[in-house]
């Protein structure tokens, strides 16, 4: 898939076959703000040139050291909004959203020093990890002096204050980390991240089982969120916020909605929405491509996310850093289940297994499909570009009308995946947006022109 | 398969506004009125049956099948299907909520705009099929077939007769499916969807028992909502061969191997909201911000209490008054220590939550995967609360014990009513347990 320039052309072809007057006149709106916005993002990146970069990006050293600085930063949205976040990025880097995907080993100390640089008191949570210190204290919540709770652990100070948190790395899987100050706002406003924990001895392996091992290069992470734009506005403008009446219009992954999702990591028209969630792989095989991907979901946000991925199930393998796996203490039984749907509650992190198996290997000449695929007259292409290849098989591709704009590359297979509680796989209610993404099947050979 | 697919004429307005008023003047289908469109299309589905090849005779049952009866030669199997519109009726004495519900423009009897399919396997004149155009039924036609199966699905697209404007297309989602053809996946973007007036013929091959669902994924968060869900769960190989000396003819959930998940009768749901102020948007040429969601019924089978328990119903004639739209049941009968199979498929967009009184549910799979690891060992959970998510299926075993009346409904009380109204309602059934043999084998889910 060739994605070397914005996607929101995509999306504004979406809202108008969506014949949605309503959502023509956000548009129009949004569009004007868009300009503004993509002159100064693109503007402040001239000649920058994203690298193509699928999968999880790990920061991680060998001292699993981490400085980030809390700060704020804006985001945009598939339909031209920009939205002012909080979020944590690495001190030495910029504000980014969501935060750094942290990857450290099981079992070893790790070092976070968080530097605040919000006009609030800010800290961070580590669930799931053992003896976590703030600057060598036990982490603990913080009263005032009536015995109110002001913070679930030791805060940095506001507007230039910090913290050092140490913990030693849980077992082995995925964790949320996040705010534990103000966390409705801060939830809200972006502070949160992902922490990856290898095991000790198996770095491929989502745990200490064999049979969670994947292919390391098809590793990622979905860490799914939402934004109501209202408290966002009322945050940069210093008003209060009125939270009976929070409604959330933007449902992301990793901080990104459809069709900015299928964007590479980097690209450099979201500059401060660095991780991309497309999934690109090829059919298993047992012999040349015998190991699943791995999909890390983490749910950030206030309800929960059902993400349904299309044309194959995915096998739980882990829950919240834990092995689903029974209590013999030889041979703990493998508890893992296969799921069509993934529903992800609040705070919960699930980690699943998946790979796409051409169990019928379909061909025009030695077994074609005993359907008849209408021709392209009595098909109804919904905007001016797709991503099928005109094909029932997987490596052929038809042809197409010469006004499609075609992403498919060589007859590859796409699936969709997203959020199945459907008002979230919207962007602020135009349908296929959202909490969405792409799953990319290539043919065994690959394509050549990837 | 239409001979001349650019033969449909682009401006039928007039045609379909005299279709709307004469065959619900009354609140009653009629067989006359039918405008050009549907004539023509009529001709499509006649040409559609011939591509379907060979159809056997079931007669004309007075009572409806719960099932799709497909046509079929041997594993071959074929079902057509049509998208469309229609009116559907919520719970007698559900409070006004104006303009939205009841719906000004709902004829007699009906007082809820819908989008949804139908099932024209069995219809013999093309003529039967056009009339279906502007009634569609909900929950969507009930599909069942065996693993193994060569299944074929055509779906057409017969418009809606309330929106002439609209040119939207629909698509068949077999949600769940381990799917081969992405082609065939029914998200438009990425595979084929179907325009007003033409059809297409989906292939599926399942391999894998369990309980699914289909829908349109053509402008999902709209045309799902709107009603175009249906159940479709698929019958294990081992029914053709029993395990542990069960005799021919033993029901089984899965491929189990063991017979854990065998079961005398079946009952599938369908489970949805439905939010009163979209439905009324749709019908009245506006459009919804579906991120502020907020349904105002809570349905089973496209209906809510006590409407799930009304008997079942066939949209072909009016017997069942303004449930004709609305045809099945979820009405739960057993025999004392007979086991009964749920089938919980979830197409809302909220979490539920049901709860049996006094009978404890045993959850042998999700999402049509038995629940057991790789390495065999079993993990069903016994529960008197089963949970499901928005796109979720869930496989439940239940065994009462004694005889009497047991309800089913969704732990959050907030989902038990009618549109705000008092009393009873929403997200509950009952599960009635007779004696030994008071009901005869069953014949047919959710009977």
């Amino acid at each position: 898939m060739r994605l070397n320039r914005p996607r929101r052309h995509d999306i504004v072809g979406t809202l108008r076959r969506g014949r949605a007057t309503g959502a023509r006149r956000r548009t129009t709106v949004l569009g004007a703000v868009f300009a503004v916005v993509a002159a100064v993002a693109f503007g402040s990146n001239a000649g920058a040139q994203a690298a193509t970069s699928e999968g999880l990006l790990c920061e991680q050293n060998a001292q699993q050291t981490f400085s980030l600085t809390a700060r704020s930063g804006y985001i945009s949205t598939p339909d031209g909004n920009s939205i002012y976040m909080w979020g944590y990025g690495m001190s030495a880097g910029n504000f980014q959203l969501p935060g750094p995907v942290l990857c450290v080993t099981s079992g070893r100390t790790v070092t976070v020093i968080l530097h605040n640089d919000l006009p609030e008191a800010t800290s961070m949570l580590f669930p799931g990890q053992s003896a976590v210190k703030a600057n060598g204290n036990p982490a603990q919540p913080q009263f005032d002096s009536g015995g109110s709770l002001t913070s679930m652990v030791q805060p940095a100070s506001a507007a230039g204050g910090s913290v050092t948190y140490t913990f030693t790395a849980g077992s082995p899987g995925t964790y949320l980390y996040s705010s534990g100050t103000d966390v409705t706002k801060q939830q809200q406003m972006g502070l949160y991240g992902t922490l990856v924990v290898r095991p000790a001895t198996a770095s491929a392996q989502v745990n200490d089982r064999a049979d969670s091992a994947f292919s390391p290069q098809h590793e990622y992470v979905y860490l799914l969120s939402e934004v109501d734009p209202d408290v966002h506005l009322a945050v940069e403008r210093n008003q209060p916020v009125d939270w009976s009446a929070y409604n959330a219009r933007y449902y992301l992954i990793n901080g990104r909605s459809m069709p900015d999702t299928l964007a590479p990591n980097n690209a450099s028209w979201l500059p401060s929405q660095p991780y991309g969630a497309l999934v690109h792989i090829k059919p298993y095989d047992a012999a040349t491509n015998p190991l699943p991907a791995v999909i890390r979901y983490v749910n950030a946000g206030r309800v929960n996310y059902p993400f349904h991925p299309h044309g194959s199930d995915e096998r739980v393998v882990n829950k919240d850093g834990r092995a689903l796996q029974g209590t013999d203490p030889t041979a703990p039984q493998d508890l893992s289940y296969l799921k069509y749907d993934i529903d992800v509650m609040p705070g919960q992190t699930v980690d699943a297994l998946m790979d796409w198996r051409d169990v019928e290997h379909w061909d025009p000449t030695t077994n074609p499909i005993p359907t008849e695929i209408p021709v392209i007259t009595d098909q109804l292409l919904v905007g001016a570009d797709t991503w099928f290849s005109e094909s029932p098989y997987l490596g052929q591709k038809g042809t197409f009308p010469s006004n499609i704009t075609v992403n498919n590359e060589c007859g590859e297979y796409y699936h969709v995946a997203h959020s199945h509680a459907l008002q979230q796989a919207t962007n602020y209610g135009a349908a296929f947006g959202g909490m969405m993404t792409v799953f990319r099947i290539d043919p065994p050979a690959g394509c050549p022109t990837s | 398969m239409n001979d001349d697919p650019r033969s449909v004429p682009d401006d039928r307005a007039d045609d379909r506004a005299d279709d709307r008023a004469d065959d619900h003047a009354d609140g009653r289908p009629t067989r006359g009125g039918l405008g050009r469109r549907a004539v023509m299309l009529g001709g499509a589905g006649a040409i559609g049956s011939v591509f379907l090849g060979t159809r056997l005779s079931f007669g004309q049952p007075t009572q409806r099948p719960t099932v799709v009866r497909p046509a079929a030669t041997g594993n071959v199997k074929s079902v057509h299907l049509v998208g469309t519109d229609g009116w559907v009726s919520m719970p007698a004495g559900s409070p006004p909520d104006l303009p939205f519900f009841p719906d000004s423009l709902a004829p007699d009897g009906f007082d809820t705009y819908v989008f949804g399919f139908r099932d024209v396997t069995q219809m013999s004149t093309a003529a039967e099929v056009a009339a279906v155009r502007g009634k569609a039924q909900v929950s969507a036609p009930m599909l069942a077939f065996d693993e193994g199966d060569e299944v074929t699905i055509t779906l057409s697209n017969l418009g809606l007769l309330m929106r002439p404007d609209l040119f939207d297309g629909h698509t068949l989602h077999w949600h769940g499916f381990v799917n081969a053809i992405p082609l065939f996946d029914g998200v438009p973007e990425l595979s084929l969807a179907v325009p007003i007036g033409r059809d297409l013929s989906y292939h599926y091959r399942p391999h894998d028992a369990g309980t699914y669902m289909y829908h349109c994924h053509f402008e999902d968060v709209e045309h799902v909502q709107m009603g175009m869900t249906g159940m479709v769960f698929i019958r294990p190989a081992q029914n053709r061969t029993p395990v542990n000396g069960d005799p021919i003819g033993t029901k089984y959930a899965y491929n189990d191997g063991d017979g854990s998940t065998r079961y005398d009768r079946e009952f599938a749901f369908m489970v949805t909201e439905l939010w009163s102020a979209a439905h009324y948007r749709d019908a009245h040429i506006q459009v919804s911000d579906w991120t502020d969601y907020a349904p105002s019924f809570w349905l089973l089978n496209g209906r809510g209490y006590p409407d799930t328990i009304a008997p079942p119903g066939d949209p072909r004639t009016t017997a069942a008054g303004r449930l004709q739209y609305q045809p099945i049941s979820s009405l739960i009968r057993c025999n004392v220590n007979e086991t009964v199979l749920l089938r919980l498929s979830n197409l809302g967009y909220q979490n539920h939550a049901f709860t049996l009184d006094n009978v404890d549910m045993q959850v042998v799979a999700k999402d049509a995967a038995l629940l057991r690891g790789r390495d065999g060992t079993t993990n069903y959970q016994v529960t008197n609360t089963v949970d499901i998510g928005p796109g979720e299926s869930r496989d439940v075993l239940v065994t009462p014990r004694r005889a009497g009346e047991y309800l089913l409904y969704d732990r959050n009380y907030a989902y038990l009513g009618n549109g705000g109204g008092t009393g009873w309602g929403g997200m509950m059934t009952v599960l009635r347990v007779g004696a030994a043999e008071t009901y005869g084998p069953q014949t047919e889910p959710n009977t």
